[in-house]
């Protein structure tokens, strides 16, 4: 049927000849048979069975044909696209860096989202909590009681495998500006991040003098790498992933016969209502509303909000960008102790990090008019 | 109306009082009319809009909705949010849906690094790795392989997912709508790769879209070859660009994570890629401090739609005759049935299917009930699919997962309805 490979057709033919025999049987409410083949999830494979998926029909004449559409790659076309690297080192470049060159470039392109450190801030993840063998320990923890510690998910303890963080930085970071750092910084702050997290690569400790390369690189062994159900490395992962899939306990579902299923005195005699706490988590943009009225009418012309949202909320949404934040009277206080045409004035040239106008295209009078909104905000 | 309730409600009535009381009701019913409600202006008063010019047809050529719609809507929260709403999440009014297909605009959004604007003219797909016919496509290239429609929902893992300790958003939209449902156009993977010869040692497919965060998935070759999709079409209409606009994955049933968006590569290899999504997120932790990880299928799951804490009962008068709805749905198949409870879960009854019932699509379910003014219940529903599986009970799956594993959260929801016809969002816990 397929021109693809034999062994996958082979394979997906058998599942589906598997799957049909349970598809077929009455009206739907079907238990899987012991027979079949599972599917990789665990769920139902709907096999083409007389032109039909399930419900719907299928031109069968579209499959097991050559269209011939499109192509071939470049070399450069691939190698400008294909940048993944994968846990055996395919795809990650020779190169270097030290962990004190990765301490600077983070603390001039990072420090702003995740903190002093890799502590974490303003909803960006934090990179460490600190000794990541010793944390490790806490992937068992629950918070099921108050006040309980909960589990440590970053990347030292957490993460089963280096070539994910590499791979991301270099491809996915900085978050605003990504692609932009070279081979050698990514291996500098890929250093950085292991000494934040006590790493050691051949039983030597990462510190600042540590210089990662991928000779290096290639040796580390992740605290958690065996943290983590089922099995996807090797040629037999994907029936050992069948398996898993095939057994409900192992993640938690629940399979049964629809004529055994529970109808009548089904809780345990301890049931009891557990309600939403101190009210819950309810501030929602936009806030929450089901009326049908009209919307309120928009304030005709410059509407400082909007200008303040556009040009600004990027770093005084909070304080994490080391900007003041909206809101916060006492760093505006500070900010506005020698009068507001200091205030105008710095903003207009710009003053510590902030560029003039915040690096917007405002007008002298509508800047003023988003200055004063910020300023009055925060009163 | 209240006039006409307390004709039921008085407790003595004498036999020819009840005569001629019964007698008027008869008439108000023969006539369709009630002598005792006042007049309304909404029927008695023309408002402008019936005896004025409306619009004129090249208004809005491309339609919006009513103005007075502008309460249904996405939400976010910045709970949930970072990178200025860039890594960020905008959650479906399901409290509002109506179907099994949610209007583009509404539909549920989750980028990493922002909402993308992909110029379709420089758009381009790469098909490489463990293939003997490596292909760059363009999208005209793409959208002439021989398409399939279908009809699926995407749902986030984390739908739910901040409620394994107890319940914390008072609102359907919150606590179910990291999800949608939609037509869907493309083409099967499995019919590109008769152009490339794939190599007997794939097992894994990469797909990595063009946004700025890159995302990155790892993709079983199962998948890839039963009903794994590059889909350009949504409802009729190209994918909004919250939707991957021009062409996404889309793996019905499973992770929407795994749907990645802005795609614009895909790559074959034997060994899979641990993708920072797969590991340091979208694994679920247990309380052996084991992570599951390629956790594929959204399971069997389902909520009360009406009522919902949004849309309450405030306003219902006792004796009124109303429809319980909701939603069911299963990224592991079709549903099959869902059984509906009054009291939280202790007793269930059989509620009935409605319209069409599709495979890894949401479902529609109804059952009709007879309100009486101040009684309390606890709405539970509780859905099952053709693979045989069955909702958990909160018990049975935190006895399996714990409260940590933040994903894949599917068992049965309450709404608790007070004395006063209020909704609220509660969890039965033993």
């Amino acid at each position: 049927m397929y021109k693809l490979d034999r062994k996958l057709i082979l394979s997906a033919s058998a599942i589906a000849a598997a799957m049909l025999l349970s598809a077929v049987s009455a009206n739907g409410a079907t238990e899987t048979k012991s027979t079949a083949k599972p599917s990789i999830d665990g769920g139902v494979y709907y096999p083409v069975v007389n032109g039909k998926t399930g419900p719907y029909s299928v031109n069968t004449k579209a499959i097991g044909k050559k269209l011939n559409h499109g192509r071939v790659p470049t070399a450069n076309e691939l190698k400008a696209w294909n940048t993944d690297v994968m846990p055996d080192g395919t795809g990650l470049p020779e190169g270097s860096g030290s962990a004190s060159d990765g301490s600077d470039i983070y603390d001039a392109k990072c420090v702003m989202c995740h903190g002093d450190f890799g502590s974490g801030g303003a909803g960006y993840p934090s990179l460490t909590k600190g000794n990541a063998y010793t944390l490790k320990g806490s992937l068992k923890s629950q918070r099921s009681q108050d006040g309980a510690e909960g589990p440590v998910r970053v990347f030292g303890t957490y993460w089963p495998r280096a070539s994910s963080l590499w791979w991301y930085i270099k491809d996915a970071m900085p978050h605003q500006s990504t692609g932009t750092l070279t081979v050698d910084e990514t291996y500098a702050l890929t250093a950085y991040i292991l000494q934040l997290n006590e790493i050691k690569i051949d039983n030597i400790l990462v510190d600042s003098d540590y210089v990662l390369d991928r000779a290096k690189f290639l040796k580390i062994s992740m605290p958690n790498k065996d943290g983590f159900e089922p099995n996807i490395d090797g040629p037999k992962s994907l029936p050992g992933i069948r398996a898993y899939y095939a057994k409900a306990s192992n993640f938690g579902g629940q399979k049964v016969k629809p004529s055994e299923r529970c109808m009548t005195n089904c809780q345990k005699p301890t049931a009891k209502i557990v309600r939403i706490q101190n009210g819950g988590i309810k501030e929602f943009v936009p806030p929450m509303a089901t009326a049908r009225d009209l919307p309120k009418e928009e304030a005709k012309g410059f509407d400082a909000k909007t200008a303040y949202e556009v040009n600004c909320a990027a770093c005084h949404a909070n304080s994490s960008m080391g900007a003041p934040a909206i809101g916060d009277k006492k760093a505006w206080a500070t900010v506005t102790q020698k009068g507001m045409e200091a205030v105008y004035k710095n903003g207009n040239n710009g003053i510590n990090g902030m560029p003039a106008k915040g690096g917007s295209s405002l007008s002298d009078a509508d800047f003023k008019t988003v200055v004063d909104y910020i300023v009055n905000t925060s009163k | 109306m209240n006039n006409k309730d307390s004709l039921f409600n008085e407790k003595k009535l004498d036999r020819r009082d009840f005569f001629r009381k019964t007698a008027v009701l008869s008439a108000t019913v023969l006539a369709g009319t009630s002598i005792f409600a006042a007049d309304d202006p909404a029927i008695l008063e023309e408002p402008e809009w019936a005896t004025k010019w409306g619009d004129p047809v090249i208004t809005n050529m491309y339609g919006v909705p009513s103005k007075y719609e502008h309460n249904v809507t996405r939400r976010s929260t910045e709970l949930l949010s970072s990178g200025n709403f860039r890594a960020s999440i905008a959650v479906t009014p399901i409290h509002e849906s109506k179907g099994i297909i949610t209007p583009n605009g509404l539909f549920f959004s989750r980028s990493h690094g922002g909402t993308a604007h992909i110029d379709p003219n420089e758009y381009r797909l790469m098909i490489h790795g463990l293939v003997k016919n490596p292909i760059v496509l363009t999208l005209a290239e793409l959208k002439r392989y021989p398409s399939v429609t279908r009809t699926h929902f995407i749902e986030c893992p984390a739908n739910g997912g901040q409620e394994w300790r107890a319940p914390q958003f008072n609102s359907l939209q919150f606590a179910k709508g990291f999800m949608a449902s939609a037509e869907w156009t493309g083409v099967y993977i499995k019919t590109i790769l008769e152009d490339l010869d794939i190599k007997p040692e794939a097992q894994w497919m990469l797909a990595e879209g063009g946004d700025s965060s890159k995302m990155g998935r790892t993709v079983p070759m199962d998948k890839v070859l039963d009903d794994a999709m590059l889909v350009w079409g949504q409802n009729g209409e190209a994918l909004r660009p919250e939707q991957g606009y021009p062409v996404r994955l889309l793996l019905p049933g499973w992770e929407g994570n795994l749907c990645v968006k802005w795609l614009r590569r895909l790559e074959f290899a034997a060994e899979p890629w641990y993708c920072k999504e797969e590991t340091a997120k979208y694994t679920a932790l247990k309380p052996n401090g084991k992570a599951i990880q390629h956790f594929y299928a959204n399971e069997v799951n389902s909520t009360v739609v009406s009522p919902s804490p949004e849309i309450p009962w405030t306003d219902l008068k006792d004796g009124a005759v109303v429809e319980i709805e909701g939603l069911a749905w299963s990224g592991m198949g079709t549903i099959t049935g869902v059984d509906f409870s009054l009291d939280g879960g202790k007793t269930y009854v059989q509620a009935e299917l409605k319209g069409l019932v599709l495979p890894k699509s949401w479902t529609r379910w109804s059952y009709i009930h007879t309100y009486k003014k101040g009684e309390k219940l606890l709405l539970t529903s509780r859905a099952m699919d053709d693979a045989g599986y069955i909702q958990p009970t909160v018990d049975q799956e935190t006895s399996v997962m714990g409260v940590e594993s933040v994903y894949h959260r599917n068992g049965v929801e309450t709404w608790e309805v007070t004395e006063t016809g209020e909704v609220t969002h509660v969890q039965i816990r033993s």
